[in-house]
């Protein structure tokens, strides 16, 4: 036991110590919020944008209620032809227009409409044609509005909506909004922990390998305490980043809730934490977070300690053997989007009880509220299982690693590392 | 007393039978030597002596008791042909934790760690990392860390490949020094002129099973061809006679083997009687090396993969 201790030791503080784990848990943040608002600012930029010439020959499409529309949304402006038409045909790209429409004068504003076409000289996307059709009906409506005589104060009444929001009557203060964003947040969060640190145990098993260190090291302790020692120290440099990544937050808030006059933005954020604090339970989340990650990567790590006792110097081999698993944490990402958009379904309870998926799924679900929608049968049944599960893992991958680490040579195949398993 | 005892060891693999029913003892501080060809089975058996491996069949005794490997690796040291520490780590922090794991305590291998750098004047190293060491320098550290825990047993794959003169010197010293305080050491190797230096007792095994077994004295006499080398002042023009063949000339030097039911006196009374002058005659012992060719000679250079049943 002392020697699992020594071993535990070692992985975490070499681990710990190393520049690029300070470095990986500031930029890591850093990084995730950078996607995050970056595709959202490439996204704004790579509106469409078209600039179309619309022809009109029934009167009803006026400058000045073409102006109106514009005015509303600088993109997509439409201009209106009225003088050399045949001209503006032919050479419409060189004037900077993107293409033309042509209203025909047979037009009735109160019968059926037939789609229009826009010439271009180009095929856009499905998403270009929306903008412009947006506008076009702004337009449409005006005309028909004009038409049937709606003044402003009728076009209010017409405009009126029925807003909808979901209230769970047994947990008032639940907001489904909030409860997306810290599923989504605690999935995507698990699936990197478990994708980053998984491979680094992977790798960190064949540098023992292929230095042959091992060999040393198994002459004095078992080669279970030698992978168990690895993994759990690799776990908890997984944990001692996250705890972090927590008080980081923490930090933000209190200093921010201090000085809470001080800007704009740092209200803002404040003001979100809090309203997480308000409708989300957060010890639980965590708690259960905390859980399922040292769970579903003792599951996970294990498979992966094993793949990288099979493969010898050859990066390449690691990414062919370690597929199946990569796999298996994809496939669980895939069926965590469902989950969250409903978070009762059947679908969403059996991915969350079932070990492999469950460390990702579950803690999706968990920010809908504990029981109101993952009542406590499911969320126990799902612990007890992923517990099942990694010790299932780990004696099987504890099988395949005593004799991979010392085998050189050929790489293995699946079916030969499982007979590895299977023999006495 | 036998520090070491293997009976009957079997160890069989898919498609080898990597040691095939091998039995030997090791007495308590002789340096032996364990020789064989490649793919012979040498690091398998190794390989159960430090408990990496579990025997199929048969028993290993540790100081007449049955072999515990949770336990009694505090008494092995174990030094692999294909050397292995970890390249990234300080050296003095990879000498302290291996020797931890060998279950010293810290301040204790503190200690030893000091006495051993401070004997191989290592002690600038503490702070270097492996990859920085060249690779005489990696073996250096990869020795004090086999024996750093004092163990009763030291088994050295190879220990010299890779040493220049004056660092093997510096090992073989220390290998004697640690053989007269008493220590065993088991010394797997190929090369037979190390062996015939250093170890008092060899065994060779070939394609999983033992085929000699004595001390490298009685195994010389054992496979000597009674061949004696007699140099004289001047060669005489004839040398038939009964009592020996010549086996070839050098200079004025006489390769001979006597015949059989005759003795080396016979030869020397005949070159007496000739009125030849002797200057030298000594009895020539077949080198471990042309024992090991000639035993192991006829089976192939690599080991063929056989169908192992049961």
């Amino acid at each position: 036991m002392n020697k699992i201790l020594l071993i535990i030791q070692r992985e975490y503080l070499t681990r710990v110590r190393k520049k690029t784990f300070i470095i990986g848990t500031v930029l890591f943040p850093l990084l995730y919020l950078g996607l995050i608002f970056g595709t959202g600012y490439i996204a704004e930029k790579n509106q469409p944008d078209l600039h179309i010439g619309l022809i009109d020959y029934s009167g009803l499409f006026t400058q000045q209620r073409i102006n109106k529309v514009n005015l509303g949304d600088s993109l997509n402006k439409i201009n209106l032809i009225s003088t050399d038409i045949e001209q503006f045909k032919l050479h419409y790209a060189e004037n900077g227009f993107n293409g033309y429409l042509e209203i025909p004068a047979t037009i009735d504003w109160k019968g059926k409409l037939d789609s229009f076409n826009m010439n271009s000289n180009k095929t856009y996307g499905i998403g270009a044609k929306v903008p412009i059709e947006n506008k076009l009906n702004r337009i449409w409506t005006d005309i028909k509005n004009d038409s049937l005589g709606i003044d402003d104060a009728k076009k209010e009444i017409l405009s009126s909506q029925i807003n909808l929001k979901i209230l769970n009557v047994n947990n008032q203060s639940a907001n489904a909004g909030i409860a997306t964003v810290i599923g989504y947040v605690c999935g995507f969060l698990m699936y990197f922990i478990l994708l980053l640190y998984g491979s680094q145990v992977m790798m960190g098993v064949t540098e023992e390998k292929t230095s042959r260190i091992a060999e040393v090291v198994v002459s004095s302790v078992k080669p279970f305490q030698l992978m168990l020692g690895k993994i759990i120290g690799i776990a908890m440099v997984a944990l001692t980043q996250f705890m972090l990544w927590i008080a980081f937050i923490f930090i933000v808030y209190n200093v921010g809730k201090n000085t809470g006059h001080a800007g704009g933005n740092m209200t803002a954020m404040v003001g979100q934490i809090q309203s997480v604090f308000t409708s989300v339970n957060v010890p639980l989340v965590l708690g259960t977070f905390i859980f399922y990650l040292l769970g579903g990567f003792f599951f996970y790590s294990s498979l992966y300690a094993a793949i990288g006792s099979a493969i010898n110097e050859d990066m390449r081999e690691a990414q062919s053997l370690s597929f199946p698993i990569t796999m298996l944490v994809i496939f669980s990402i895939a069926l965590m989007t469902p989950a969250i958009s409903n978070p009762g379904s059947p679908l969403a309870v059996w991915a969350s009880i079932i070990p492999f998926s469950s460390p990702i799924v579950m803690m999706a679900r968990i920010p809908f509220g504990v029981p109101t929608t993952v009542p406590w049968w499911q969320l126990g049944l799902s612990m007890a299982l992923l517990i099942a599960g990694f010790i299932c893992t780990t004696w099987f991958a504890a099988k395949i690693y005593k004799t991979g680490i010392l085998m050189y040579g050929k790489k293995p195949s699946w079916k030969e590392m499982i007979k590895w398993a299977f023999r006495k | 007393m036998n520090i070491l005892e293997l009976q009957n060891l079997k160890k069989y693999f898919a498609t080898q039978k990597a040691v095939d029913d091998i039995s030997l003892q090791i007495p308590k501080g002789s340096i032996f030597g364990l020789l064989g060809p490649n793919g012979a089975g040498k690091t398998t058996l190794i390989r159960m002596i430090t408990g990496i491996f579990y025997p199929d069949a048969g028993q290993i005794l540790l100081n007449g008791k049955k072999f515990d490997p949770e336990n009694d690796v505090r008494n092995i040291g174990y030094m692999p042909e294909e050397r292995g520490l970890y390249k990234k780590m300080k050296i003095g922090e990879q000498a302290l934790y291996l020797a931890q794991l060998k279950g010293l305590s810290r301040a204790e291998a503190m200690k030893k760690i000091q006495d051993w750098f401070v004997r191989f004047d290592m002690q600038s190293w503490w702070n270097k990392k492996v990859e920085d060491l060249s690779k005489g320098m990696g073996q250096k550290l990869q020795f004090v860390i086999t024996v750093l825990h004092e163990p009763e047993l030291i088994i050295l794959d190879e220990p010299f490949s890779g040493l220049d003169p004056v660092n093997a010197n510096l090992i073989k010293d220390e290998i004697y020094r640690l053989a007269q305080n008493g220590t065993t050491i088991i010394f797997s190797t190929h090369r037979m002129e190390q062996v015939e230096e250093i170890c008092n007792q060899i065994v060779l095994v070939n394609k999983g099973k033992k085929i000699l077994d004595g001390t490298v004295e009685s195994v010389k006499q054992d496979f000597k061809e009674n061949l004696f080398s007699i140099q004289l002042e001047e060669i005489p023009t004839t040398i038939a006679n009964p009592f020996f063949e010549l086996v070839g000339t050098h200079k004025n030097e006489l390769i001979v083997k006597i015949n059989q039911g005759h003795k080396a006196n016979d030869v020397i009374s005949h070159f007496i009687n000739q009125g030849s002058s002797i200057i030298s005659f000594k009895e020539i012992l077949p080198s471990l090396n042309d024992i090991f060719i000639k035993l192991v000679e006829g089976t192939p250079s690599a080991r063929q993969f056989q169908k192992v049943e049961d």
